[in-house]
């Protein structure tokens, strides 16, 4: 008696404490919790899609993906993915390819949980809101929404360099090597 | 003779003496004591000739002039080269550093995850004889700036050294691949990682730091040779305690000289940020007992948070191998604005400079100046651009060793500072030049990017980058962006040169007694071209982009082969990679900009070629 009413405490403890804002995984066994809220790969058994994922509340919201820019740059993410997202220590948030998943739930995740090749944990240092923020601007990059666009017109040339200023005098007795006397120069 | 050659005669005489007394001691790889190499220059000496047929150090040699005295290999023959071996890493990131080849053995230094593989020379094929798998933190691939790269191993006592990605470094016997010992000389988590090769010298194998761009204090450490134990640890920045100036110090410019400058130097704590780290190459010369290495940027990018010359950064270092006490230094570029680090090699070379015969450094900049230096002073004797277009500055000052800057050229915060020239990625990178004692030339890898670059607000997170700035580059003016510079250095002049003109020339070279220089560009090509003329005798296409260093040895069967990595990658390289887009020209650091066409002439590759007659 004793055991089942621990369980069923536990149960609903695990549910209030896994947050508000999640839905249980499809296909979780009954009455156990899920271990995952956010799942990345593909779930097993046939025909499983993953249609109930975290929603971005931000979704579309062009104030969200300002403010997203701005924390981007806040938080460095500017010096190890690119100054707009291309790449750099950590891969790009621009192209299509997705180590972790490209839904913006699971780019949240990749940017809570921190990733094994090195990307931090913020969702242990910032609050979910902020996330949520940086996700609504990687998302919108490369579409006509994108806040800050990367520079794309064409340079114009580089002109007026320096000329080479010779400020070392070759040595008067000519290029060494030679075959003439030099002061210094000789062998035994 | 006149009187002045007898004295200078005389004077040969006594260093020939003291030279073969060093020799007798050096108890080093370094077994013949021969101090000449067939065809010199009269007026050149080498510090450290490679001893012939092996290649047991990261530049060969302690000087790091990559000149090789192997002949086999000449201008007449090189047509034949073929390829006579290829292994593949299997790993599809920057192929920088070089192997090494000792006791009929080559040693591979992979990126990252740094796996060590011994291949047997003696055999068809080089098969494998083992391979030691150090498996480093993955998560320090998170804070490598610029690509999981790493630049070698030192041999020396029976054993392979090097660092791997997460700052381990390791010692792992020669013949039987097994670890002897392993030491941690840094931290991931302050965003600190190890690319360089490092260096034994006598008993202490000499390790620099990465993580300029993470805020990450700079330093050297020690560790003996035989236990991995810390023996000496010289700072960047900080109180003289910590930076091992003592009594002993005594730089040559008015502007090095007074205490703790590497605090005084910067805001209050700044200096515990403040870069300076050693990411290159280290030399070292027998008979003065010094070893030289130059520093790299102060952090954060942003020059307006660290007012001050923001000592020790980018700075060039002689100190006591034994216990790391400095002897002099020159600060190349107080208070940088660009991310100009120095930490390409400095070239030990004794030639006639001028009139007599000095005790030179060599050290082409990224900053875009050839800068010749007396090492036994820390006196900069001349720095001419060496042919890439400069405009950050117009000139050195010899007097007073400072560069007269152009403000125009300064970021500040909220200011963009246009058409600076060159980028931070410089006249060229850490990828390093030779030294030919024949020609007298070095041999430059260069590059002509400019850039625009904007500071901004620095934030420092621990472990995150600590910039404060937004770059992009692009190609400088010329119609050309890579250029192989052979420069005269006792007439401080450019003799030819070779332009690529869609790349930066992004690989070490290789000096040899056959009168061949050996280069890689980042479109895959290998080319051997004359020493003296520049003209361009063989190349073979690798497949991949090179970054690497050739190197040369002599086989189990005497004869000469050259081998080098090819697999595109480094700062400017990686963008090759697929998880760069270059429609963000501020990407990796600003570099996208300059390297929007890599994609479309190279992809990643992991290949080491040895080549034979």
């Amino acid at each position: 008696m004793r055991s089942s009413i621990g369980s069923v405490t536990s149960f609903v403890m695990v549910l209030l404490l896994t947050g508000c804002t999640q839905s249980p995984v499809p296909g979780a066994p009954i009455g156990q919790s899920p271990g995952v809220r956010i799942p990345v790969g593909p779930i097993p058994g046939p025909g499983n899609n993953l249609t109930s994922l975290p929603q971005n509340p931000y979704e579309g919201d062009q104030v969200a993906m300002v403010e997203g820019r701005r924390l981007f740059v806040w938080y460095n993410c500017y010096g190890c993915h690119g100054g707009h997202g291309g790449g750099g220590m950590g891969p790009s948030l621009r192209d299509p390819v997705w180590r972790y998943g490209g839904d913006p739930a699971h780019v949240f995740a990749s940017i809570a949980e921190g990733r094994g090749q090195g990307m931090p944990a913020w969702g242990t240092k910032i609050p979910q809101d902020q996330i949520w923020k940086l996700v609504t601007y990687i998302k919108s990059m490369r579409t006509p929404q994108e806040p800050d666009t990367p520079l794309l017109a064409p340079q114009p040339p580089v002109t007026h360099p320096y000329a080479t200023q010779q400020q070392t005098k070759p040595p008067s007795h000519g290029a060494y090597g030679g075959a003439t006397e030099q002061a210094g120069g000789g062998q035994p | 003779m006149t009187r002045r050659c007898n004295g200078l005669w005389l004077l040969m005489v006594m260093m020939g003496l003291a030279y073969s007394a060093v020799g007798a001691q050096q108890k080093q790889n370094q077994s013949n004591g021969d101090l000449t190499v067939p065809g010199q220059s009269p007026n050149i000496k080498l510090v450290s000739p490679v001893p012939n047929g092996e290649w047991t150090l990261p530049a060969g040699d302690y000087a790091n002039t990559r000149y090789s005295p192997l002949t086999e290999i000449n201008t007449q023959n090189v047509k034949n080269l073929r390829v006579v071996g290829t292994l593949q890493t299997g790993i599809a990131h920057g192929h920088e550093g070089q192997p090494l080849v000792v006791n009929n053995t080559m040693y591979i230094v992979t990126p990252f995850p740094n796996d060590l593989i011994a291949l047997d020379l003696t055999k068809p094929g080089f098969p494998m004889k083992w391979k030691y798998e150090p498996r480093p933190d993955p998560m320090s691939q998170g804070v490598a700036c610029c690509d999981t790269v790493n630049r070698g191993a030192s041999y020396a006592d029976g054993k392979i050294f090097y660092v791997c990605l997460d700052n381990t470094a390791v010692a792992v016997d020669a013949n039987s691949g097994q670890e002897v010992w392993r030491t941690s000389v840094g931290d991931i988590h302050l965003g600190e990682t190890t690319t360089m090769a490092p260096l034994v010298v006598k008993n202490v194998l000499i390790i620099g730091n990465s993580g300029g761009e993470l805020g990450v204090r700079g330093k050297v450490t020690a560790l003996d040779i035989k236990t991995g134990k810390l023996v000496w640890r010289a700072y960047s920045t900080g109180p003289d305690s910590d930076v091992l100036i003592g009594s002993d110090f005594h730089p040559f410019y008015a502007k090095d000289q007074g205490k703790d400058l590497g605090e005084k130097t910067w805001p209050p704590d700044a200096w515990k940020l403040g870069g300076g780290t050693v990411w290159g190459w280290i030399s070292y010369d027998p008979e003065s007992d010094l070893i030289f290495y130059s520093t790299g940027n102060p952090g954060p990018w942003n020059p307006d948070v660290r007012p001050g010359d923001n000592k020790w950064t980018i700075t060039l270092w002689a100190r006591h191998p034994e216990n790391g006490q400095a002897k002099w230094a020159y600060q190349i570029l107080p208070h940088d604005y660009w991310d100009y680090d120095e930490v390409m090699e400095n070239t030990l070379v004794d030639m006639n400079w001028q009139g007599k015969m000095r005790r030179l450094i060599l050290h082409a900049g990224r900053n875009g100046f050839m800068m010749v230096i007396d090492r036994e002073t820390g006196e900069l004797l001349s720095a001419d651009t060496f042919g890439i277009p400069v405009n950050w500055a117009s000139k050195y000052d010899l007097k007073t060793g400072l560069p007269q800057e152009d403000p125009s050229k300064q970021p500040h915060t909220g200011i963009t500072a246009r058409q600076i020239c060159p980028s931070s990625t410089g006249a060229r990178e850490v990828l390093p030049a030779a030294f030919s004692p024949v020609t007298g030339y070095l041999y430059i890898p260069a590059h002509n990017t400019c850039m625009d670059h904007e500071a901004i607000t620095a934030n420092y997170i621990a472990g995150t980058p600590y910039l404060g700035s937004s770059t992009n580059m692009y190609p400088g003016p010329g119609g050309y962006q890579g250029d192989l510079i052979a420069w005269d250095v006792a007439n401080a002049r450019k003799v030819w040169d070779i332009k690529d003109p869609l790349l930066p020339v992004y690989s070490g070279v290789l000096a040899t007694g056959g009168g061949l220089v050996f280069y890689g560009t980042l479109e895959g090509y290998f080319r051997a071209v004359d020493a003296k003329t520049g003209a361009v005798l063989w190349q073979f296409q690798t497949g991949s982009g090179i970054v690497g260093n050739p190197m040369t040895f002599k086989g189990p069967d005497g004869r000469q082969y050259i081998a080098i990595y090819s697999g595109v990658g480094g700062w400017m390289g990686a963008v090759a990679q697929s998880d760069f887009s270059t429609d963000d020209e501020y990407a990796g650091l600003g570099v996208a900009g300059a390297m929007k066409n890599i994609k479309k002439v190279t992809a990643p590759g992991d290949m080491v070629y040895v080549f034979g007659l």
